[in-house]
């Protein structure tokens, strides 16, 4: 027992929730960045297209930066070690697919103001998981209770705001077109609210984030595939129209490149914090994407004094909302609450228990048992970068007016973010 | 430590957590379906 309870001290550290609220906060802030690139990509291409090019992207991203980083011999341990994983990273690879899908079909029947605010209900959902499956929240105070609850509903709440002055008012569609959008959007969230669950369940065995992403794309690269050969025209039509959007791919593996940044600070905050704070934390990408068109990209241009004021609200109350999370440091029983389902999940899998409180506690187990980086790592990362480098070539920049000022300064503070939150996991985890 | 792979798939298959996240999947899949 006295083991248990230091193990469950050292967990409990602030460091840790220091670390889980700074990737949290960084992940806001490059999926935030990743909204930019996509936004050069104006020709009429299906939204299943600009949707697979940049999951295009996302997988070469993901495949490069794991490797680089631990190498594959450190991932194939890590997998070989908690093989039961590979079956929920894929799953949630494919809920995260099918959510997207759908958002494609409730933005068409009812329009972005009306189905962005229901399928933001993602995080609530994730929520309800975490206090329902991984005891989140049992045990913690009336303080921090109010505090998550509080600034989950704020981050939602200033996220519908945010939506709802800055989308432009199309009719929705009537009827039953309009009724089948609002269960499109609302599904799609809970889609991606329930994609948590696989990612709690991956950190609470001791899984490495890197190694997670790796197999999760996966699951989201064939799926979203499929679902683009079936929805719109066939394999061959897909083949066409990927030849044809050559020049704007460039723009759709960048933002995918920066959407994995986002999703790995994303993993690493759901690992430290839990997705009850992890999660409501990394929605405040919708403050960056805003940032990044009304200000590099000059979208709010000629907005009433209705509009701006709803924007201010709607960013001060996610901001107070990110800051309330943040606050909310878990206290001791509700460390010995998580670390009841740690045990259990031990006990389910057969997992080292030792091993998976070290991984807890920022620790790395594998670290002594992982081989150097392999010539054919160094071939991948050529590869990718290779990618990048030949789609930049091919890639035409739209006759778009932007304000280059603004957008060195939110690169830089993306950048800074980046840096800094890198460092802080490095130091304290070596990306464990 | 690692359970054989027949017990993997009973570990993860007798999970009800498991069912949830797969039963979601699959419920979405049909509600793209009506949707399109």
């Amino acid at each position: 027992m006295a083991a248990t309870d230091t193990q469950v001290r050292a967990l409990s550290s602030r460091s840790l929730h220091t670390l889980g609220v700074a990737s949290g906060l960084a992940a806001g802030a490059w999926l935030g960045v990743a909204e930019a690139p996509t936004k050069l990509v104006t020709l009429g291409f299906s939204p299943f297209l600009i949707s697979l090019g940049m999951v295009a992207g996302v997988f070469t991203a993901r495949w490069t930066l794991p490797v680089m980083i631990k190498g594959t011999g450190y991932i194939w341990l890590d997998l070989r070690e908690k093989p039961h994983l590979v079956l929920w990273a894929v799953l949630a690879g494919m809920l995260w697919a099918v959510a997207n899908t759908l958002t494609v079909f409730a933005i068409r029947n009812v329009g972005l103001s009306i189905a962005f605010p229901l399928w933001n209900i993602n995080s609530l959902v994730g929520l309800f998981w975490g206090w329902l499956l991984f005891n989140e929240l049992r045990g913690a105070g009336l303080r921090q209770r109010v505090e998550v609850l509080g600034g989950a509903a704020a981050i939602v709440g200033g996220a519908c705001l945010l939506a709802y002055a800055t989308s432009h008012q199309a009719a929705p569609a009537p009827g039953s077109a309009a009724a089948l959008g609002i269960v499109a959007a609302v599904g799609a969230g809970i889609l991606w609210g329930t994609m948590y669950i696989p990612y709690r369940k991956a950190y609470i065995s001791g899984m490495n984030p890197l190694s997670f992403v790796t197999v999760f794309t996966f699951g989201e690269l064939a799926t979203v595939f499929v679902l683009a050969a079936a929805f719109d025209g066939g394999l061959r039509h897909v083949a066409a129209e990927l030849g044809r959007a050559r020049p704007a791919l460039f723009w759709l593996f960048l933002g995918g490149f920066c959407w994995v940044l986002g999703d790995l600070f994303q993993q690493y905050a759901a690992k430290y914090v839990g997705i009850g704070r992890g999660i409501p934390l990394s929605n405040t990408n919708q403050l960056w994407g805003l940032a990044w068109g009304a200000l590099f990209f000059g979208e709010l241009t000629g907005q009433g004094s209705t509009a701006q004021a709803l924007i201010i609200a709607g960013s001060l109350i996610m901001i107070a909302g990110a800051v309330a999370i943040s606050l909310a440091e878990a206290p001791q029983a509700e460390q010995v609450s998580w670390r009841k389902v740690i045990e259990r999940e031990c006990s389910r899998y057969g997992l080292d228990r030792e091993r998976v409180a070290e991984s807890m506690r920022g620790g790395d187990p594998l670290a002594g048992e992982q081989t150097g980086h392999r010539w054919w790592e160094w071939l991948i990362a050529a590869a990718a970068v290779g990618v990048f480098v030949w789609l930049a070539t091919q890639a035409e920049i739209p006759p778009i007016e932007v304000n280059l000022a603004w957008g060195v300064v939110l690169a830089a503070a993306s950048l800074a973010l980046l840096i800094a939150c890198g460092l802080l996991l490095w130091k304290r985890t070596r990306f464990s | 430590m690692t359970l054989p792979r027949k017990s993997i798939a009973r570990a993860i298959f007798t999970d009800v957590h498991f069912w949830i996240p797969a039963g979601v999947l699959v419920l979405g899949i049909v509600l793209l379906a009506v949707v399109r």
